[in-house]
């Protein structure tokens, strides 16, 4: 009976980024959603606490305006959300939300297994999680593919740079899980109207320890280009063969 | 030793993080310092740079790498390197943000660019971020400065003859709580795309499986690999994911791409950006693939890859 932790972050969603002038990041245009790989995060939570019969919560950290996130996560499955916000809680370092989520489920929160996404698709630092482990002291297993548990012992298998390793921990534990280990469900109408009625439990600032400034500091941001210009040649044979000469002529074949 | 220290997974890898860490040395006034596991390398890792090099023993059957972290943090918190460096592999990422979450250290992830901005101390770094389709810059002026570089960023450094430093063995890790229990090794189904000279890839726009063949020739005419886009291999499963390019799969530097049926979704153009000359076949004129792409071809990828075969014959 695990009780299940799953983190999310509420980012820009990246299809809508333009380039504005001089390749200024443009997010005028930008709506929201739930990070693509805490999607899958939120997903393992619900068939791990489906096959085993544990409980559910999310945890996020935001701006107070952030409660449109809070809905979508529960419409999800899990059963309550506990969401660290305060105004100042804008562009935080890796760090720095690691340091909150720490702060909040150490003091408040009693959870066997935290699932992360790998990494999240605004910024995809990938620190958030097994810093988050580092600071709560449990065991860290990062790029899991597949979860099952017997008793109080978790058996993973995850991605490694030769392959799979395939690894054994007592619980608790923090999991960062890769897109496929599952495909996350798609909330009904019916899934939203319930996900008002789920408990929220909120963390202000003046809830949890002070924060420190934030150790990253981003000095630029700006819209990334490739463009070379690609000339077009024909599809026939002539264009063809033009094209395979001009790559004859820059030497890239033979 | 403090300075710069960096974390040698292999020698080739290695190579690239001494290179970087011996300029940053030279910034900083100070020196390169370089942990491994892999005893026999200490001595290249010397002659390629190093002026120290701190040596992890061997682990226990059934312990994974990550056991080294409290040593590597333990050593770290003695020693107060200014600059911490990883490559940016699965393992890497992962043991560079878990010493970080216990230091208290800002780290740049996956950067493609460093410097030193001496008027701060500061580490510089570049990197991707949405998805690619923006460019990210940040500093760092607390020590240890950590970052993780992405494989094949830099140039290897080279050897030198006759050059001495310390080997210091570390002390033996304590017991990891994770055990492993086995490792399969990936079964190399293909070849290795990030260092063909040639790259074929393809995308939605094969309609079947078999089609697949057409690819096939055309790389290996030009003697290169197949590799596709991430539909492919994660929705139609048709290749491995092995092959797969993309900012979360693979990244390729061929000195040849050439994409059929791509649209060039911005992740996908992360993972090609860096190739030499890029070639896009797809009947939709407005593909995103033909402004990265240096030629184009707009016509459907079924007539054009056999007239490319036929006259390449």
């Amino acid at each position: 009976m695990p009780d299940i932790l799953s983190c999310y972050k509420w980012v820009v969603d990246e299809a809508y980024i333009r380039s504005g002038s001089g390749g200024a990041l443009d997010l005028s245009m930008a709506d929201y959603k739930i990070s693509d790989y805490d999607k899958n995060a939120i997903e393992e939570a619900m068939l791990l606490s489906e096959k085993y019969h544990g409980s559910t919560a999310v945890i996020t950290v935001g701006l107070p305006d952030d409660t449109k996130g809070v809905k979508d996560a529960l419409s999800r499955g899990p059963e309550k959300a506990y969401f660290i916000n305060d105004s100042s809680f804008a562009d935080l370092d890796p760090e720095q939300t690691a340091t909150l989520l720490a702060a909040a489920i150490s003091t408040s929160i009693s959870c066997d297994i935290i699932i992360c996404g790998e990494g999240s698709s605004d910024l995809y630092a990938q620190q958030v999680g097994p810093r988050l482990a580092e600071k709560l002291g449990i065991p860290c297993l990062c790029y899991v593919q597949k979860v099952e548990l017997d008793g109080s012992r978790l058996v993973a298998e995850r991605k490694t740079d030769e392959g799979i390793e395939v690894v054994a921990v007592e619980l608790p534990v923090l999991l960062t899980v890769v897109p496929d280990i599952n495909t996350p469900r798609l909330p009904g109408l019916r899934d939203t109207l319930a996900a008002g009625k789920k408990p929220v439990v909120e963390f202000t600032a003046d809830d949890l320890p002070p924060l420190n400034g934030a150790i990253l500091k981003t000095t630029a941001s700006k819209a990334s280009s490739i463009s070379r210009g690609g000339r077009i040649f024909g599809a026939d044979a002539g264009g063809i063969g033009d094209l395979i000469q001009e790559l004859k002529n820059s030497g890239v074949i033979a | 030793m403090a300075g710069v220290w960096i974390l040698a997974e292999g020698l080739e890898s290695g190579r690239e993080l001494i290179n970087i860490g011996q300029n940053l040395a030279k910034d900083i006034k100070s020196t390169l310092t370089v942990l491994t596991w892999q005893n026999d390398l200490s001595q290249e890792l010397i002659a390629y740079g190093a002026d120290e090099v701190l040596l992890l023993p061997e682990l226990p059957d059934g312990q994974p790498l990550q056991a080294y972290i409290p040593v590597i943090v333990e050593r770290t918190r003695l020693d107060q390197p200014e600059i911490f460096l990883f490559t940016a592999t699965l393992l890497g990422k992962e043991i560079a943000s878990r010493i970080a979450g216990q230091l208290g250290a800002g780290l740049g992830s996956e950067c493609n660019g460093l410097r030193w901005i001496e008027e701060e101390s500061a580490l510089e770094m570049d990197r991707l971020f949405y998805g690619g389709a923006a460019l990210q810059t940040v500093r760092c002026s607390k020590a240890p400065r950590m970052a993780t570089i992405s494989p094949r960023s830099f140039t290897p450094a080279a050897r030198q003859e006759e050059r001495t430093g310390n080997v210091i063995e570390l002390p033996s890790p304590p017991a990891s709580p994770v055990r492993v229990i086995e490792r399969k090794a990936r079964t190399q189904t293909a070849g290795d795309i990030t260092v063909a000279r040639v790259v074929v890839c393809v995308g939605r726009g094969f309609e079947k499986e078999a089609d697949l063949d057409l690819a096939r020739q055309l790389a290996k005419t030009l003697g290169g690999e197949i590799a596709c886009t991430r539909p492919i291999s994660q929705e139609m499963r048709w290749l491995p994911e092995d092959v797969c390019i993309g900012l979360s799969a693979k990244k390729v530097k061929p000195d040849l791409y050439i994409g059929l049926g791509i649209s060039g979704q911005i992740q996908h153009l992360t993972g090609i950006r860096d190739a030499r000359v890029i070639v896009a076949v797809n009947q939709d004129a407005n593909a995103p693939i033909f402004a990265a792409a240096d030629y184009g071809v707009t016509a459907s990828l079924y007539d054009v890859v056999p007239r490319l075969l036929e006259a390449l014959k």
